[in-house]
């Protein structure tokens, strides 16, 4: 196995190789989802906009060198099963959609059409939780534990695991704008991991942190995604996709182009991206 | 799979009605849809502790970074009333006739005026600057307005006691009517609490409005002065304003006018403002209206926050 792409991980951090377990009832259904984004402004003159209506001129009167509101479809129809018991990654070039799929089926990101469907809350995990950066990492423990949906109380007993976890040390007590920025996202890794779903999301949580870290955060991914029923893997890393899941979704420009096992995917992926010369993929604007 | 090297797009392999049937059968829930009102009540009250500690936290936050800390958040309404004491207490003193005390008058319309207006300011942009945790948590999206408001009413509990303080200083200007203690001081914190659940309202209205057109944030600081002068923060509605014209019963009775008058009635020193029960019924029927109505055009477009 070559891996050109892959410089996150080294094969001592991989995850040991999920096992295939029985697969279940459907727990994910996706059907027809489309999420486009709105840009105020930019791309005048260029690309592809030509229909100008006597509002969208209107609009852009006063801004003389940006345009008007821009589409941007990041997921242009994208429609799946997932069922207990199976780990699903998501594979796909830079702007590809993966994340934005990602968010918008864990309840993150209303669809601009489309319907999403869900047997439990899915909970996403991953190292961009919003922090304060003005509160210390207590109090910012305390909100991210909240916004979890824990209550109050479980939230305060969770505390020192989490500090602990993070490894904070006294810092614990101080603004996180005093936070390295290994700091902070060993953070947020440790917040988002509180819980652990039914349903569970990860988007590139995997690169957080130094190497003793990353050993750690492994074992309480494995730890989360063996409680979990069903899980979604977002990352760049095919080796750490291959070891983690038993499924595969490739996204490329916002649809779907491949569905099945995750080593017949992974192998067509691969070799699409090295047969690949332009490196500019991105959303294909409308 | 080699057919997929070139990344065609690959067919549906589940129609909408197969889904839609699917879904019904394993018992799955669709996402992203707005919970029966019912239930989104229950949901919002299940999380007052994160509105709470959101709120004290934001609160806390907010006058760091600067050297004088937490005391801006009572500096910054004195310096307001400042200016309009000197304008309209002792340049334009026929603003309000018959009032012993204009410097106190102004005083406690200024800093009363001052809740409404930045809970309305931080409600119209609580989507937009609280989008990061929008888009990482799934909670009530009512959450955010509310948590706003309260970090504005947190930090009106201070700014309540400058201004009892800075009332009975002005009683010691010269040409003012003196200011003695009553017991319908007592009154004031309920007085904030109604006009914060007013605020609460408008707040939540405001959110929709300005997550959907972050325009109206740069119309909203002058809607807001005309607000002021509207409201009667500086003078005296009912003597400034000529019988004959129409609106101004309307003048009269808007809310914003009702709680300046409220806030004036309890600090009880001026004869022309008596506290009457009339005035309470009229501002809680303000407060419940206002966040009723705020918390049904919230929910309404519930599902569509942290879209962009």
């Amino acid at each position: 196995m070559t891996e050109n792409i892959d410089v996150e991980v080294d094969e001592s951090n991989l995850p040991r190789r999920v096992e295939r377990r029985p697969i279940g009832a459907p727990s994910v259904i996706v059907d027809d989802l489309h999420i486009t984004y709105r840009v105020f402004g930019a791309r005048r003159g260029g690309t592809t906009q030509d229909r100008k209506s006597l509002w969208d001129r209107a609009v852009s009167l006063g801004r003389p060198d940006t345009g008007p509101i821009t589409h941007v479809p990041a997921v242009r129809g994208v429609s799946f099963v997932a069922h207990h018991g199976e780990s699903i990654g998501i594979l796909g070039t830079n702007g590809s959609g993966k994340s934005t799929l990602l968010r918008a089926v864990a309840g993150l990101l209303p669809p601009t059409s489309g319907r999403v469907f869900t047997s439990a809350e899915p909970e996403l995990l991953g190292v961009n939780a919003a922090l304060l950066p003005r509160l210390t990492g207590e109090r910012n423990i305390i909100i991210g534990g909240l916004a979890l949906g824990l209550n109050a109380k479980e939230v305060r007993r969770s505390v020192p695991d989490v500090a602990d976890f993070a490894e904070l040390g006294d810092f614990l007590y101080l603004p996180m704008s005093s936070y390295s920025s290994g700091m902070a996202s060993r953070l947020r890794f440790a917040i988002s991991t509180i819980r652990s779903p039914e349903i569970l999301m990860i988007d590139e949580a995997l690169a957080t942190g130094d190497a003793s870290f990353r050993k750690k955060s492994m074992a309480r991914i494995e730890q989360i995604r063996d409680k979990a029923g069903t899980v979604f893997f977002v990352s760049h890393s095919l080796a750490s996709v291959r070891a983690m899941c038993t499924r595969a979704l490739w996204i490329d420009k916002g649809v779907l182009v491949a569905d099945g096992d995750v080593d017949e995917v992974a192998d067509a992926y691969h070799a699409y991206v090295e047969g690949r010369t332009d490196a500019s993929s991105g959303a294909k604007l409308s | 799979m080699s057919q997929n090297i070139a990344a065609e797009p690959l067919a549906p392999r589940i129609s909408s009605a197969e889904a839609e049937a699917l879904a019904a059968r394993s018992g799955l829930e669709q996402m992203g849809v707005r919970p029966p009102l019912r239930r989104y009540i229950a949901q919002v009250w299940e999380r007052r502790s994160f509105i709470w500690n959101l709120s004290a936290s934001r609160a806390y936050s907010r006058n760091q970074g600067s050297y004088l800390g937490q005391a801006w958040a009572v500096l910054r309404p004195m310096l307001d009333a400042a200016v309009y004491v000197v304008i309209f207490g002792f340049l334009f003193h026929s603003s309000a006739p018959g009032i012993d005390n204009r410097a106190a008058f102004i005083t406690i319309g200024t800093f009363t005026y001052t809740l409404f207006q930045t809970s309305v300011m931080s409600g119209l942009n609580s989507i937009p600057s609280n989008i990061e945790l929008i888009r990482s948590h799934r909670f009530p999206r009512a959450v955010v307005p509310l948590a706003t408001v309260m970090t504005e009413t947190v930090l009106f509990g201070p700014i309540l006691v400058a201004m009892v303080v800075i009332v009975m200083i002005t009683g010691l200007l010269p040409g003012m009517g003196a200011v003695w203690p009553t017991w319908s001081w007592l009154t004031l914190p309920f007085a904030a609490f109604l006009l914060a659940v007013f605020s609460s309202g408008l707040a939540m209205f405001f959110a929709r409005v300005g997550a959907r057109a972050p325009d109206i944030a740069n119309a909203m600081p002058f809607i807001l002065t005309l607000g002021r002068y509207a409201s009667g923060g500086m003078f005296m509605i009912s003597a400034v304003v000529p019988d004959h014209l129409w609106f101004k019963p309307v003048l009269l009775h808007q809310p914003v006018a009702i709680f300046l008058e409220l806030f004036r009635a309890a600090f009880g020193n001026e004869s022309l403002i008596p506290m009457t029960p009339g005035l309470w019924i009229e501002a809680t029927a303000w407060a419940v209206a206002s966040f009723a109505i705020g918390f049904l055009y919230f929910w309404r477009a519930e599902e569509t926050y942290g879209r962009d």
